[in-house]
């Protein structure tokens, strides 16, 4: 074969290759559309359905067959649009009826797929529908190797969270970034029965490598139960569990823990002293103004604008207290005073958010 | 001469073999990819995350140097995106227009004292605005110093952990944002992400909205709407496969700010800064071994104004490949070491032999061949089979490109668009590509002169309310 017969037989293949790509494109087209012809009507009967049952005026059972008339990835994703505005009793009954129908019978199978899109969409199925049943089916999505699949299948938390299950959300803590803890935060937020214990039992783990995460996670869910397990952290060696004891309290007003953000205050590290500054000042007791005022003579710059910013929390004392500094012999703090006092109300809520 | 010619010829087939099978690779590569995103993308899942209020702060830096035309629709925009913690920071990079004055009456600007340190050393500052109508604004005002200039300071006066930066003639669609930190939400190790960036001209604009994707009827801007379908959609995909995307664009990107203070910002020597502050990132976190991905995300979209004319065009080409050309100078010593891994052994032979050395051989391949074709060395017949291989080649990926749009995400709707669409695919072989070789080639020229210009865009601007932007 010359070079040229190669070149001829090159382009013939190029050619064909054109045309059946753009026959793809126009086949691509005339599906979806047919498609949507064929879906858009049974899912506005789907979600007429879904109305009239919020309202009582018709059973699940209709729902139940408005969901099998669409194809199976649609239905899920009418699930999931549906479960955000209805909640409580109502969707409960729902998913009950939904356990032994022959297409969620295959979802539900789906959960031991070896093709992660197929767990995935177990998952999202799961996490709005599923039922104290399927609590094995959860367990090892939550341990699945995907990390959608995971962050899906945690909102199944907010409304049944067993102890097993949430440890092993706890477990995977250390490991977790801040936009994970925070999704996993807000689905426990409901369930503080099953998880407050756990978590005051790992934060008595003071060896524990995790602990500075476990410290954080408990802030973010804010339970009184918690404030004096993170208080009793507040002298660990470790400083990032001090930060994160630093930043949790300022949302437990109470006499001990501002005394412990006061002791805080004089930290070796700055990063401490800098948000046990801001924590007393979201606290607002007026009886930490001394330690806000010394701190605007703080080493760190950052620490000195949290102290005033602090400061203009405690009302007119605060104030008072800026002016005095405006005006002092130390020239740190007569800077970041008049830095703070030029702000407008509107700017000094945004720093202090 | 006769074997000179000969073998020169051989070279450039090989060469073309080996370019075009790589891109087959990027493309095949780049189908699994779109897959797997699409499979992500679902909108009720970002709908849930945005109401458990995980999606992370996010500090939107916007640099903005003489853009009055179009700074009131592109901010007003960013301040209306379905995000929900973010703050815009606004650049005025010392414009010789009325950007400044623009911003002032659009959004009620009031001056406020510097409250934060200098980490990055940027070009004096003027004065700092905030917003009476729009709390989540800050509006810079600085001596000019140039776009990398520019973000640097925007990044000194950020608060939250992740900045984008967006330039002002941009227009992001309202969950962009939302799908820009999906891989941060999902819990990946990321350092930086990159959305897709998308051709405005010719599209129905509202209120800084791009409400009607359309592509462009004229030809320039029409044929820009295939190159960066393709570039976008299998070429950085692929490199997603590959071990990290080299390019984020400058246009639409998120970084973690706590590496970009590490790497010390922008560097504001460089004419493509973005291409340069993520080669500098990838040195950074492999030389310390850090894990950490670059990650491209197809589905946030941000819509840009591309040039209309081939003056400006090729302002811009010769800019981004002399930007090419000195990165890839400058970074030199990564390429081919082991220790750089994927991005030394893959990227930087790709970025070197396939894009900048490209045009060189693609004219000393139309010169030798001419010279052929003149002294009777090379057949007539030969040339033109080759010829057409080449082009159609090219035409195949770029209806790769089309076809992924199609199947992935599917904006332009209309059936007239598809066949435009079509069209330029198939025009762009035929003196568009010619032109931006000669674009590119003259950016040796100038890199050897170490021009640090940037050469002015002009700009059209956005349309106020339901009408396209002229193309």
């Amino acid at each position: 074969m010359t070079a040229e017969t190669l070149l001829f037989f090159v382009a013939v293949l190029q050619g064909g290759s054109i045309v059946v790509l753009i026959a793809v494109l126009l086949a691509n087209r005339w599906l979806r559309r047919r498609r949507r012809d064929r879906v858009a009507p049974r899912r506005m009967v789907l979600d007429e359905a879904i109305k009239g049952w919020a309202l009582g005026d018709v059973g699940p059972e209709l729902v139940v067959r408005g969901l099998e008339a669409l194809p199976r990835s649609d239905a899920v994703e009418a699930l999931l649009a549906w479960s955000v505005r209805l909640t409580g009793e109502r969707w409960r009954a729902l998913a009950d009826a939904l356990e032994r129908r022959p297409w969620t019978t295959r979802l539900r199978k789906a959960v031991r797929s070896r093709t992660w899109w197929r767990r995935l969409e177990a998952a999202r199925f799961l996490s709005v529908a599923g039922t104290a049943a399927d609590a094995g089916d959860i367990e090892r999505l939550l341990k699945d190797p995907h990390p959608a699949v995971r962050i899906t299948i945690a909102v199944a938390l907010e409304r049944f969270a067993t102890p097993r299950l949430v440890n092993i959300v706890l477990d995977r803590l250390p490991d977790m970034v801040g936009p994970v803890q925070a999704h996993y935060a807000a689905v426990l937020r409901g369930q503080n029965a099953v998880t407050v214990p756990l978590l005051t039992e790992r934060l008595g783990l003071v060896y524990d490598l995790g602990l500075p995460r476990i410290v954080e996670f408990s802030g973010r869910l804010g339970d009184a139960r918690l404030r004096e397990p993170i208080t009793a952290l507040a002298t660990h060696r470790d400083a990032e569990v001090r930060v994160q004891v630093a930043r949790a309290l300022g949302d437990y007003p109470h006499a001990r823990t501002v005394t412990v953000l006061q002791t805080l205050c004089t930290d070796p590290a700055w990063e401490v002293r800098a948000l046990a500054v801001r924590s007393l000042g979201r606290i607002g007791d007026a009886a930490t103004l001394a330690d806000l005022r010394s701190r605007l003579a703080d080493a760190e710059w950052w620490v000195r604008l949290r102290a005033a910013l602090a400061l203009t929390r405690l009302g007119a004392a605060g104030r008072d207290a800026l002016l005095k500094a405006e005006t002092g012999a130390q020239p740190d703090a007569r800077y970041v005073s008049r830095l703070i006092l030029g702000l407008s109300p509107q700017a000094l809520s945004e720093f202090a958010a | 001469m006769n074997h000179f010619i000969h073998g020169f010829d051989a070279a450039v087939v090989v060469y073309f073999v080996l370019l075009n099978s790589f891109y087959a690779l990027l493309l095949i590569l780049a189908l699994p990819e779109i897959w797997e995103q699409s499979l992500l993308a679902e909108d009720e899942d970002l709908v849930r995350l945005q109401e458990v209020g995980a999606p992370p702060p996010i500090s939107i830096l916007v640099p903005a140097y003489n853009e009055s035309a179009t700074i009131k629709a592109s901010v007003t925009a960013i301040l209306t995106l379905d995000y929900r913690h973010y703050e815009v920071i606004v650049v005025n990079d010392g414009s010789s227009d009325d950007t400044m004055g623009r911003l002032e009456d659009a959004f009620d600007l009031y001056e406020i004292p510097r409250t934060y340190p200098e980490t990055l050393s940027t070009s004096p500052i003027r004065a700092l605005y905030r917003s009476r109508t729009r709390p989540r604004l800050l509006v810079i005002d600085k001596e000019n110093g140039g776009k990398a200039d520019s973000l640097n300071a925007a990044i000194n006066a950020s608060r939250w952990p992740l900045v984008i930066a967006v330039d002002a003639d941009t227009l992001i669609e309202p969950d962009a944002m939302l799908r820009l930190t999906r891989p941060f939400s999902l819990g990946l190790r990321i350092a930086a992400v990159g959305g897709t960036v998308r051709v405005a001209n010719g599209s129905v604009i509202k209120d800084g909205r791009v409400v009607e994707p359309r592509v462009a009827p004229r030809f320039l801007p029409g044929i820009q709407v295939v190159e960066y379908l393709r570039s976008f959609l299998y070429g950085r995909l692929g490199w997603n496969r590959l071990g990290g995307n080299m390019i984020i664009s400058g246009a639409f990107g998120l970084f973690r700010k706590d590496y970009l203070l590490e790497i010390g910002g922008y560097r504001t020597d460089s004419v493509v800064e973005d291409f340069d502050v993520v080669v500098r990132l990838h040195r950074y976190l492999l030389d310390r071994r850090l894990p950490y991905s670059i990650t491209f995300v197809p589905d946030p979209v941000a819509w840009t104004e591309v040039p209309e004319t081939l003056a400006v065009l090729g302002r811009q080409r010769e800019r981004w490949h002399r930007g090419l050309i000195l990165t890839m100078w400058k970074y030199r010593h990564m390429m081919l070491r082991p220790r750089y891994k994927r991005i030394g052994l893959l990227g930087f032979p790709f970025f070197t032999f396939g894009e900048m050395l490209a045009p060189l051989v693609e004219v000393l391949g139309y010169l030798v061949t001419a010279l052929g074709l003149w002294w009777g060395f090379i057949d007539v017949p030969f040339a033109l089979l080759f010829l057409l291989v080449a082009l159609g080649y090219g035409m195949i990926l770029s209806i790769w490109g089309i076809l992924l749009e199609e199947v992935g995400f599917r904006r332009y709707r209309r059936a007239s668009d598809l066949v435009r669409l079509l069209w330029y695919a198939a025009l762009e072989n035929f003196g568009y590509r010619q032109c931006t070789v000669w674009f590119r080639l003259k950016a040796f020229w100038s890199a050897i002169r170490a021009r640090k210009t940037w050469g002015r865009m002009t700009r059209t601007g956005f349309a106020a309310a339901g009408t396209r932007i002229p193309s």
